[in-house]
């Protein structure tokens, strides 16, 4: 009997769990508004991606662009957000699900992503699909994307078209940086500074544990008893496992629970090269006349030589 | 070979020159004009292809306008005082880290009053003084290198 509740009970789980999951990747979790809607410009002054205030553990991301690139040309921006495949997160109504990839990519001034148009048909099918969108409707050359299933898209392909400085006079042939944030799994922290189901919590009071009761909601009230017999009451929303036990005692800001987040944020950072073609070809032809008067200056040597050889003056 | 001049050992200045270790700008290749006039232009035409070349296919980066209130979150000097940047940080007492910054030219002092203690110039000749200049020169690299990884892998590298 029991065994066969259990059995109904956990498939009803599972059926609601993909459901919600299906939910999960359709709405919700759209961190990235976060950022627009409480920074104007996604990178501080510091240096550091506004990302980092919400996804608190630090992973590694990667980047890669052309060493230099062509007015008016399309190129592609490699983003690697590597992560192990096998690793489920707490999802926000705290079952166990796949982790999202988000990025923000900061170009320099007047690139943009290329318009669909512009791209040709092999690197339209290396972008898969994904939506670039814009940080906000005038940092244009600032782009966001995600959150998206990680499985499909911890690799992320950038089609950027280049500006041309013969028509936009605010851009020049330099070398400039490009700025990439990269996130894998769900934040830690929402904006207000609350923090989400994927974090760790603390007691707020000193005490001995009295109760822990789950709600039928999965959300978990960790009763403490203060020295001064007053109570506290943490609240433990779905997904963090509770780590303390009745009867247990305890300082004020012990974990309650573990940390359950598997991802993380990572910043790069690499340059490129706004190239005029006419800069190249002038430099080829320099350095052919360069390499043709280092060769008539041997050969006038070898020749003077002989002249020393022969007059025997030297 | 080209041309080459060979010693007139005949001549007693150039003899008195050899005999001090001295004079050897008399014998060999002439300097003038086979090297200054033909392959010093060919040298020169070499440096500025290869300075130009940078210049237009790797210009250097604007950096961000400076802000004085506004720390990076990674600091780093200029590459030549990584070694001493990395002493610095990884040091806890901070007077600690002074000193042994200001050991590395105050070591270097010494070095002029030290080295002629032993007459050879050959530094096989000079096991002590270039055993303490091959140490010396893999420490710095090593702490330079350092300096440019996170300060848990500052010492170790992330080697072990």
């Amino acid at each position: 009997m029991n065994s066969w509740m259990s059995f109904v009970s956990r498939s009803m789980f599972t059926a609601v769990g993909c459901f919600m999951m299906l939910l999960n990747t359709a709405s919700a979790e759209a961190y990235p508004i976060f950022a627009q809607q409480n920074y104007p410009e996604p990178r501080e002054a510091t240096g550091r991606i506004v990302c980092a205030n919400c996804h608190l553990a630090q992973k590694p991301v990667d980047l890669e662009t052309p060493q230099a690139v062509l007015p008016n040309s399309v190129f592609e921006a490699v983003v690697k957000i590597p992560y192990d495949q096998q690793v489920k997160q707490v999802l926000a109504n705290g079952k166990k699900g796949g982790l999202n990839v988000g990025a923000v990519l900061i170009l320099p001034e007047g690139f943009e992503i290329a318009p669909p148009e512009k791209l040709s048909t092999e690197v339209a099918e290396k972008v898969k699909g994904i939506y670039f969108q814009p940080y906000s409707p005038e940092r244009k050359n600032i782009v966001v994307v995600g959150p998206l299933p990680g499985k499909k898209y911890n690799e992320m392909t950038f089609p950027i078209l280049a500006p041309d400085p013969a028509t936009d006079s605010s851009v020049h042939y330099l070398n400039y940086p490009i700025y990439l944030g990269g996130n894998r799994g769900r934040g830690q922290v929402y904006p207000d500074g609350k923090k989400s189901n994927n974090n760790l919590y603390n007691a707020s009071g000193g005490g001995v544990v009295r109760s822990i009761t789950t709600k039928e909601s999965g959300e978990r009230e960790v009763l403490i008893e203060t020295k001064d017999s007053a109570n506290v009451v943490d609240i433990i929303p779905p997904g963090p496992t509770v780590v303390v036990k009745q009867g247990q005692s305890i300082k004020e800001g012990d974990a309650l629970t573990n940390n359950p987040n598997v991802g993380g944020f990572g910043q790069a950072e690499t340059e490129i090269i706004l190239q005029n073609p006419a800069r190249v070809q002038g430099l080829i032809v320099f350095l052919a006349f360069t390499t043709i008067g280092q060769v008539f200056l041997v050969i006038k040597k070898k020749q003077f030589e002989k002249v020393q050889l022969v007059e025997m003056n030297f | 070979m080209g041309v080459t001049k060979k010693p007139d050992l005949a001549d007693p200045v150039l003899r008195a020159k050899l005999a001090k270790g001295m004079g050897h700008n008399y014998y060999g290749e002439p300097a003038w004009p086979n090297d200054l006039l033909y392959m010093f232009p060919v040298v020169i035409l070499g440096t500025f292809a290869g300075c130009i070349g940078l210049a237009i296919l790797q210009p250097s980066a604007i950096g961000e306008p400076a802000n004085p209130f506004a720390t990076p979150l990674e600091i780093l000097p200029e590459w030549y005082f990584f070694p001493t940047f990395n002493l610095l940080r990884t040091i806890p007492n901070k007077l600690l880290g002074v000193l042994s910054m200001a050991a590395v030219p105050a070591g270097l002092l010494t070095v002029p009053f030290i080295e002629n203690i032993n007459k050879f110039q050959n530094p096989f000749r000079r096991p002590v003084a270039s055993t303490v200049f091959i140490v010396g020169v893999t420490t710095a690299v090593w702490l330079g290198i350092g300096a440019t990884l996170p300060i848990d892998k500052a010492i170790t590298l992330g080697l072990f």
